[in-house]
């Protein structure tokens, strides 16, 4: 095990799980979430350092899959924001409680005689009521949405902000205060800070269907993570399928392996190849054959003229993975 | 090490991976943490801090390869392994530990050679005085590594990064050499190979020895500095001239580097230019602002907000001759056009001669390259028409002209004295938000022999001298800035 010359002090019971990459790997692999060297640094990273994650990578390696898994091995709250175009402030950090202040006024309006009682004239008027001071716009009337949440959150959490990608790049900006500072300034209220010793551990996904500005990457550590090779995705498969034979196993992850090489329009992801595990298990499946392959091929491949190209191979496919 | 870190994110900036100062911090606090024992994690975690994307992923790893490199270590190590199992227990522990910092340097077998060279003339050792200068002792005595730090020191004297052309390999390897003390030594030399004993003549001999092969030593030291700090360097160097070229100047070898560059080009004004796209949703509505507004009726709510809609992306016809002499500048135009597909997702195409055809859709299907070749082949012979060209395009395409279309046409104007059909290029002026016109010859040219700018030019917005990658980014720029 590696030493750190310094690390945090060890305060909090969860903490135990991040004094280092091998805990961290052992601990997600509890959770049969089979991490590589690499992941693991960079949750380990990000604790210690304090900064989010920028995880990218293709569809279905389990980019949002990892965040959700830290949040169950620390047993916190896992807050996620999906992200969408047209996402913005109100539904991203907070909104004011309009209906809830719009009653307030009317309440206020009938028990506004009383409160003026004496007054004389506007001036002293306005003074008496300005005594009362911004009450609708105060934390009673503010509804947190998740970024204000994670801040707030008393035992810390994990902010899950999935496919940032998919925002505009005005909320990217939104994003920087939080991701940099661990606070959101609020116009009205001021300035919300997470407790320093429970800020919340960020992690953000992206699909790479846009670039991410640089002003936002470099706030995050950068992990990517590419697919898996073939000694861990067989690790996955049995972690997530832990009753398929090991035969099958090898079989099944060669065969994938062999098909992310192809020229595809979408390449079967981890997530696929679980559901085609599971897919062969209802089937009683012992061991691939080219028919077997050819009827379940819809698991795996998403798109028609896919599945038309890899039909023609599937007997050659299928003997290579026989063999290896 | 902190040094060290530097210099390597010098040479990732070379590389063209883009590092901040404060990614730099980042790296160094990360590394307090991490420490430097273990080689793995030591890359993770820089790759996490420092490079940002899958491009520059790959490219840092081939830099890490290349400056923390060890493998040499290893190799001499296997050979060694009997006689010098200490020495090299320390080496590897430099590996991972101290100086992953001293970058490159331990050419293949030296370590081997100058071992040699200890063991050769062991049998007389005791015959041999010792040497008396600081570089002598340390050739003789010192352990590989100390040589190794010594050179990495005198190199960082001399700035040995700042290495810019092949040629300059030997005078650094020179100044390296008088940094570490080679005037000593070869005062030693002359003075031991005067005396007379057998002792003297031998330690002069070694000494000799083990000079040239330091000399050896260094220069591959110099080269490896040569490839990380200058290649790159070299390049960039390439790209700012190919920028400034007359792209008809071009030849087909630099076709592949300046679409590399337009590339680069594209992807900067994407980054400028993409914030001002702006969709926002119809029909949401908008809380904030109909409470404020409505704050004066009473807090009644009859005058409604809705969030806005703000669409800017321009629509781009592009209209390029692609005769003989102004092909070139079509093709990099187009190239251009089409790699800012992300912004401007609305670019028609159209090529001549002297028949107008669209091309939007072989752009669109094919690559440039394939793309490019055809439209040559079906619109690239002929001698140019400008009024036909207009004509066609006045028949198959005025419709589509609307007061959010930008039109660019690029030609040299060159009409063979037919008819110019202003006129249309007129109709165009009024229906369009924009006409540009780039010509990529000099303005002084506009009005010689056939051309017939004098005619065209009153009927655009902007008229440009368009003939290098330089000029194309610009107009390009401008184009989005109006759009906008």
């Amino acid at each position: 095990m590696v030493n750190f010359k310094r690390g945090k002090p060890l305060t909090l019971e969860r903490d135990e799980h991040l004094a280092s990459i091998e805990s961290i790997q052992s601990g997600l692999e509890s959770l049969n979430y089979i991490s590589n060297h690499q992941i693991a640094t960079a949750v380990f990273l990000a604790y210690q350092l304090d900064k989010p994650v920028l995880i990218e990578g293709p569809p279905g390696v389990g980019k949002t899959e990892l965040a959700k898994s830290v949040a169950n091995m620390l047993e916190l709250e896992c807050i996620r924001l999906q992200c969408y175009e047209g996402l913005d402030e109100s539904k991203a950090i907070y909104e004011w409680k309009y209906g809830k202040q719009l009653l307030y006024t009317q309440v206020l309006k009938e028990t506004l005689g009383e409160i003026l009682e004496g007054a004389k004239g506007l001036t002293e008027s306005v003074a008496k009521l300005h005594e009362f001071g911004d009450v609708f716009y105060s934390e009673e009337f503010l509804e947190p949405r998740p970024l204000l949440k994670a801040l707030k959150e008393e035992k810390g959490c994990v902010l899950l902000i999935d496919e940032v990608d998919k925002s505009d790049h005005e909320f990217e900006s939104l994003l920087l205060e939080m991701l940099s500072d661990y606070q959101l300034s609020i116009p009205e209220i001021g300035t919300i800070k997470a407790d320093p010793a429970r800020k919340p551990l960020v992690f953000l996904t992206s699909n790479n269907t846009r670039e991410i500005s640089d002003a936002l990457k470099r706030r995050c550590l950068h992990l990517y993570i590419p697919f898996p090779n073939a000694e861990l995705e067989s690790q996955i498969v049995h972690a997530r399928v832990p009753e398929i034979p090991a035969e099958l196993r090898r079989q099944l992850v060669t065969f994938i392996q062999e098909l992310r090489e192809l020229d595809l329009k979408k390449v079967p992801a981890i997530s696929e190849t679980i559901d085609w595990a599971k897919a062969l298990i209802l089937l009683h499946t012992e061991s691939l054959d080219a028919d077997l392959v050819k009827q379940t091929l819809n698991v795996i491949l998403k798109f028609q003229e896919d599945i038309e190209l890899v039909e023609g191979e599937v007997q050659m496919l299928t003997n290579k993975a026989l063999k290896a | 090490m902190e040094k060290t870190v530097v210099d390597f994110v010098k040479v990732l900036r070379t590389a063209e991976v883009k590092v901040s100062p404060a990614e730099t911090l980042d790296a160094m606090a990360a590394l307090e943490v991490v420490g430097y024992q273990d080689r793995t994690l030591f890359k993770n975690t820089l790759s996490m801090l420092l490079s940002k994307n899958p491009d520059e992923k790959e490219t840092f790893e081939a830099c890490f390869e290349k400056f923390f490199t060890f493998d040499d270590v290893t190799k001499t190590s296997q050979d060694e392994q009997q006689t010098e199992a200490g020495e090299d227990q320390f080496d590897d522990e430099q590996d991972g530990n101290g100086q992953p910092g001293q970058p490159g340097g331990k050419g293949s077998g030296q370590g081997g050679q100058s071992r040699g060279d200890h063991e050769e003339p062991e049998d007389d050792d005791l015959e041999t005085p010792p040497p008396s200068s600081d570089l002598g002792k340390l050739l003789l005595e010192g352990a590989r590594s100390d040589i190794m730090i010594k050179m990495a020191e005198a190199g960082r004297a001399v700035e040995v990064n700042q290495i810019v052309v092949f040629t300059q390999k030997g005078l650094f390897t020179r100044k390296i050499m008088d940094q570490m003390g080679l005037k000593g030594l070869q005062d030693e030399i002359t003075e031991l190979q005067n005396e007379s004993g057998p002792g003297e003549r031998r330690l002069a001999g070694k000494l000799k020895r083990a000079r040239d092969q330091l000399r050896d030593q260094v220069r591959d030291y110099v080269e490896k500095q040569f490839f990380l700090h200058a290649d790159e360097h070299g390049k960039q160097l390439r790209e700012e001239l190919l920028k400034k070229v007359k792209l008809s100047n071009l030849e087909k070898r630099n076709f592949k580097d300046v679409q590399e560059i337009v590339f680069k080009m594209a992807k900067k004004l994407v980054s400028i230019h993409s914030k001002r796209r702006k969709t926002y949703k119809r029909g949401h509505l908008d809380v904030r602002k109909t409470l404020r507004k409505n704050m004066q009726y009473d807090g009644v709510f009859f005058d409604l907000k809705w969030k806005s809609v703000k669409v800017d992306r321009p629509k781009v016809m592009c209209i390029c001759d692609v005769s003989g002499s102004v092909s070139n500048y079509s093709r990099f135009l187009l190239m251009f056009l089409y790699s800012l597909a992300e912004i401007i997702p609305k670019v028609r195409s159209f090529a001549f001669s002297s028949d107008l055809g669209e091309v939007t859709q072989l752009f669109q299907n094919s690559n440039l390259e394939d793309a490019m070749a055809k439209t040559m082949r079906d619109y690239g012979n002929g001698s140019t028409d400008y009024g036909q060209m207009l004509l066609d395009f006045k028949r198959t395409c005025m419709d589509d002209v609307d007061n959010k279309t930008t039109i660019i046409i690029l030609g040299d104007a060159r009409n063979n004295y037919g008819d110019p059909k202003s006129e249309i290029v007129r109709e165009m002026y009024d229906k369009a938000k924009r006409v540009i016109w780039l010509n990529p010859e000099p303005r002084s040219n506009w009005q010689v022999g056939d051309a017939e700018m004098k005619k065209y030019a009153p009927n655009c917005h902007q008229t440009e001298v368009c003939n290098s990658l330089t000029h194309l980014e610009r107009v390009v720029s401008n184009l989005l800035k109006f759009a906008a």
